[in-house]
């Protein structure tokens, strides 16, 4: 019983390297904890304790019931080929994520969000995000005061933070005096994976993984809350800091951007950088 | 405080094995196309402010290092406050650092963050030295964190 539920940790946590192609998010990120109450499969579920920080995939049973008598109890040992997905046999078949409060208390109900996923498209979430926010669909909102929103939220978790991010970064370029509260949390997902081979067997993982929430505001917001960023402070979030410290040559570098960014077309042929070989090393040389 | 200056900008590979541009068609003096095989090559972002308490978290360091980097500066160090920053794939990993520091300080710590965007430049060299190509640069943009990582002031 123990050994087979070592393939099953196992394989887990080969997916999450083999999707994540990175070994260390096993770690906090996929911080396992124990379902408090697993609900979903009521009957035979192992139960699994992943302690951060494992890469061996150590794993800690509080309960195991199997009604069926699940096949015989395997050697401890177990080849590493069991340790690939394809082999290990378990699937997800289901994800749900736990709700979790709003983590900007005190919004007007009606605000748009945006919840990113790590398959949606920029373009699709763009498009609707900016639609409403640039208030060009102002006949369509008929009685919701011009159509045109005042705020809106992005989240995303997990792999979607990135999007999620960009999605902000482009909206604030493009909307303009957007004031920015950020937010980061952990939030809980729990997982049913499901045996391939037989389907005997179930379990249900409890993960958490990082979350991020941003709210952009055309009007104020409070300044003291941590997290909150003024409009158009690419350069002054930058400036403030160096203020309070001895500025290092390093950063002082130029790197010339400004003659090649001014195109407008970033992939022109950069006529600056003809003398032969200009390292680009040394980008004072310009 | 033995603290390593910086391990991250210094030990960037020159380049990586380039992307080769796929060949275009000579005939079609398409600008945007690349007559020639060209290496991609990849800037280092633009340095940023390098403080005691600033850590940029990068992908290749091995995370308990960094995470342990920062308790070591908060604990150790003496540090009322870090900033931690993270490029692009590096998001995750940055907000991971500070909601474990958040976490294992019992709710004495405190998060801020703020997003920004950094414009990064590639290099495109031609890959025949003979050809006479010009090298040319591309600009482009990828989303960044910076997350103050705190000691509230009791008030």
């Amino acid at each position: 019983m123990y050994s087979s539920c070592g393939v099953g940790v196992a394989s887990i946590q080969s997916q999450f390297q083999v999707r994540d192609s990175v070994r260390t998010y096993t770690g906090p990120g996929e911080n396992t904890q124990i379902p408090v109450g697993s609900g979903v499969t009521s009957a035979w579920c192992p139960v699994y304790h992943i302690p951060p920080y494992s890469d061996q995939p150590t794993c800690t049973v509080n309960s195991v019931c199997n009604t069926q008598p699940n096949p015989l109890p395997t050697p401890l040992t177990q080849p590493p080929a069991a340790l690939k997905p394809g082999q290990g046999g378990f699937k997800k078949v289901c994800r749900t994520e736990e709700d979790s409060p709003c983590p900007f208390p005190g919004l007007a109900p009606g605000v748009l969000e945006m919840r990113v996923k790590e398959g949606s498209k920029i373009r699709n979430l763009m498009g609707f995000a900016m639609a409403r926010m640039q208030g060009d669909v102002a006949g369509a909102g008929g009685d919701s005061g011009g159509g045109s929103l005042r705020q809106v939220i992005f989240s995303g978790s997990g792999r979607a933070v990135t999007k999620t991010i960009t999605c902000t970064e482009i909206m604030k370029r493009k909307v303009g005096c957007l004031h920015q509260l950020t937010k980061l949390r952990y939030k809980g997902v729990r997982e049913v994976w499901e045996s391939q081979e037989g389907g005997a067997s179930e379990m249900t993982v409890h993960r958490t993984i990082p979350s991020i929430s941003i709210l952009l505001s055309k009007d104020p917001l409070d300044p003291q809350e941590p997290g909150y960023q003024p409009p158009e402070t690419i350069s002054a979030l930058w400036e403030e800091r160096e203020g309070a410290d001895v500025p290092q040559t390093a950063s002082k570098r130029p790197l010339s951007l400004s003659p090649h960014s001014s195109f407008p077309d970033s992939k022109r042929v950069c006529l600056g950088l003809e003398d032969g070989a200009l390292p680009q090393s040394n980008p004072q040389a310009n | 405080m033995t603290e390593p200056r910086s391990p991250i900008s210094t030990s960037v590979p020159p380049t990586p094995p380039g992307i080769i541009m796929p060949p275009a068609d000579v005939s079609g003096m398409t600008v945007e196309m690349d007559p020639v095989e060209y290496t991609l090559r990849k800037r280092l972002p633009r340095k940023l402010p390098k403080r005691r308490n600033d850590v940029y978290v990068n992908m290749k360091t091995d995370f308990r290092a960094q995470l342990s980097r920062c308790q070591k500066l908060l604990e150790g160090g003496g540090h009322r406050e870090i900033c931690v920053h993270g490029l692009g794939l590096a998001i995750n990993r940055a907000i991971n650092i500070a909601l474990q520091l958040q976490a294992s300080s019992q709710g004495a710590l405190q998060l801020a963050a703020n997003t920004s965007t950094v414009e990064l430049v590639d290099d495109l060299e031609p890959e025949d030295p003979d050809e006479a190509r010009e090298p040319m640069t591309r600009t482009r943009n990828n989303s960044a964190i910076h997350i103050k990582v705190f000691y509230p002031d009791p008030q």
